[in-house]
């Protein structure tokens, strides 16, 4: 059962990714799938059409919840990551406040890979920051806010 | 979630973290002055520094400080703050000290070795051992130039040149004498490399049987070779803690050292109750208590002498009547371009507003984080 949800969220991530103009074969290498499953699902060709419902309720649950069940689901980062960014419906601006001390609890919490360090403060990539906030509550000096932004404007 | 991992081993303390990148940090007591530093600079209340009097007097056998693994963030400011390095912090096994991006205070000992007479004072007066001074002296006969002689026929073997002999150079075979042979000594023996051709022996001997002529008098120097001492200065990096101690000793100006804070050191006589538990813990010898004037009386109050405070503060923590306030007024450390960090090493500095409360800098760095 959880490949099979699994498999709903490489269904509607390689759709999403094929929207945004990538090749097939990059498909099935960010998704670590094969090229003709990649095929398949663009042509619309889908195991279960409840896998997919499911993915989509997941893809729309708060960040944190979609994050950490996606996370679970594929145990793997990479795969996570793709996942999560091609299918967040929100864009967010993440600000990391001058109290920072970079002591890399955000590094090592963020699943995303979005954050690293620089002059020992946390930098957040908007482009991948998936608005979980599990950096913002982890933070120890409470210096990170992440805000939800409409477009990708100002970013 | 990744978690902190502490481990304990004797008094030391470990804790790393290991997932994006591995950090570490460790504790070493024996190194560890008690100055307070490390709890003070914390940014979320992790470390808590022993009951330092009762350690340092041997009344409690226990680690100097304590870090709260569940608290502590790895993020390295007890490392940078600590005076002494007892606290070391790595980056996947680089040390932060050799990071640009973390700031590093300044202190150094840079001893002239070449214009070491090796006295010796250095060695004496650091209170850390961290200098050993090591000599070679010149042989004794290469200093003195003479001759003696003795005329075996002449001397009666009363030993009386032996017994005044300072420099233990005569020796005469003793012997009881028997019908056989009726002597009571069988020789007597100059080692020449201990003569320093005084004459005394030639001026109590009875007989006249000692002939001594010191040729450093008549003819000068000059027969004589320089004294050339040997040896070696060593100095300890890891143990030196940068007191001053052997820069204000040295007759050669051998030492020059910078140190990590500056302050000023204020006591409080009237407060002061003579307990010397400062004195115990001071790792720089700066305190002390004078002689007392005869016996049964009680010494005056505490003594001081600033020029070899680095402005610790062991002494103000364990001060058990505010006696002594340590007013460090500044910090020798390398830049940094964060402002967090900037205003952590500002927190050591001494304000009014916190004085009295050794914890309250960190706990004003957390409020206005939120």
């Amino acid at each position: 059962m959880p490949k099979h949800i699994v498999s709903g969220l490489n269904y509607l991530a390689a759709i999403n990714l094929r929207k945004e103009g990538y090749l097939q074969k990059e498909i099935a290498e960010a998704l670590g799938m094969d090229r003709s499953t990649v095929s398949h699902y663009i042509n619309g060709r889908n195991i279960s059409w409840d896998s997919i419902e499911i993915a989509e309720v997941l893809s729309k649950l708060c960040p944190e919840d979609f994050l950490k069940i996606t996370y679970t689901l594929t145990k793997d980062t990479t795969k996570t990551r793709i996942i999560i960014k091609t299918l967040k419906d929100f864009n967010f601006r993440p600000k990391v406040k001058d109290s920072c001390i970079g002591c890399g609890l955000c590094v090592d919490t963020c699943l995303m890979g979005a954050v690293e360090l620089n002059n020992l403060k946390a930098q957040i990539d908007s482009n991948w920051c998936c608005g979980c906030r599990m950096c913002e509550s982890r933070c120890p000096t409470n210096s990170i806010e992440i805000l939800e932004v409409e477009e990708t404007e100002g970013l | 979630m990744v978690a902190n991992e502490k481990a304990t081993e004797n008094k030391n303390i470990s804790i790393k973290r290991e997932a994006a990148e591995k950090r570490e940090l460790c504790f070493e007591d024996e190194a560890c002055i008690g100055c307070g530093i490390c709890e003070q600079i914390c940014p979320v209340d992790a470390i808590e520094l022993g009951p330092m009097g009762a350690i340092v007097r041997g009344e409690l056998d226990a680690s100097k400080i304590n870090i709260d693994e569940s608290k502590c963030v790895l993020c390295g400011m007890c490392s940078v703050g600590c005076p002494v390095e007892a606290i070391d912090f790595t980056i996947d096994g680089k040390p932060i000290s050799e990071i640009e991006e973390y700031p590093r205070l300044i202190r150094s000992i840079s001893p002239e070795a070449e214009n070491c007479v090796y006295c010796g004072a250095c060695d004496i007066a650091c209170p850390q051992g961290a200098i050993r001074v090591m000599r070679e002296l010149p042989e004794r006969a290469k200093l003195v130039t003479g001759e003696i002689e003795v005329d075996k026929d002449a001397c009666i073997s009363c030993g009386m040149c032996e017994d005044m002999c300072p420099a233990d150079a005569i020796y005469l075979e003793e012997n009881i004498p028997t019908s056989s042979n009726p002597e009571i000594a069988t020789d007597i023996v100059i080692d020449k490399d201990k003569c320093v051709y005084c004459g005394i022996c030639k001026r109590i001997c009875p007989e006249d049987a000692i002939k001594v002529i010191c040729k450093a008098c008549p003819y000068g120097e000059y027969e004589i070779e320089e004294a050339e001492v040997k040896g070696d200065l060593v100095v300890d990096e890891d143990l030196c803690i940068n007191c001053g101690w052997c820069q204000e000793i040295c007759p050669k100006d051998v030492f020059e050292v910078e140190k990590p804070f500056e302050g000023e050191l204020i006591i409080n006589e009237d407060a002061c109750q003579g307990c010397e538990t400062c004195i115990d813990v001071c790792p720089c010898n700066v305190l002390s208590f004078p002689e007392s004037s005869e016996s049964g009386q009680i010494a005056s109050k505490i003594q001081k002498d600033e020029k070899y405070c680095i402005y610790c503060g062991a002494c103000q923590n364990v001060c058990a009547t505010n006696a002594i306030t340590v007013k460090r007024t500044g910090v020798n450390i390398t830049p940094t371009k964060s402002k967090a960090w900037k205003k952590a090493v500002d927190s050591l500095k001494f304000s009014d507003e916190k004085a009295g409360s050794s914890s309250s800098g960190a706990a004003k760095a957390k409020s206005e984080g939120k």
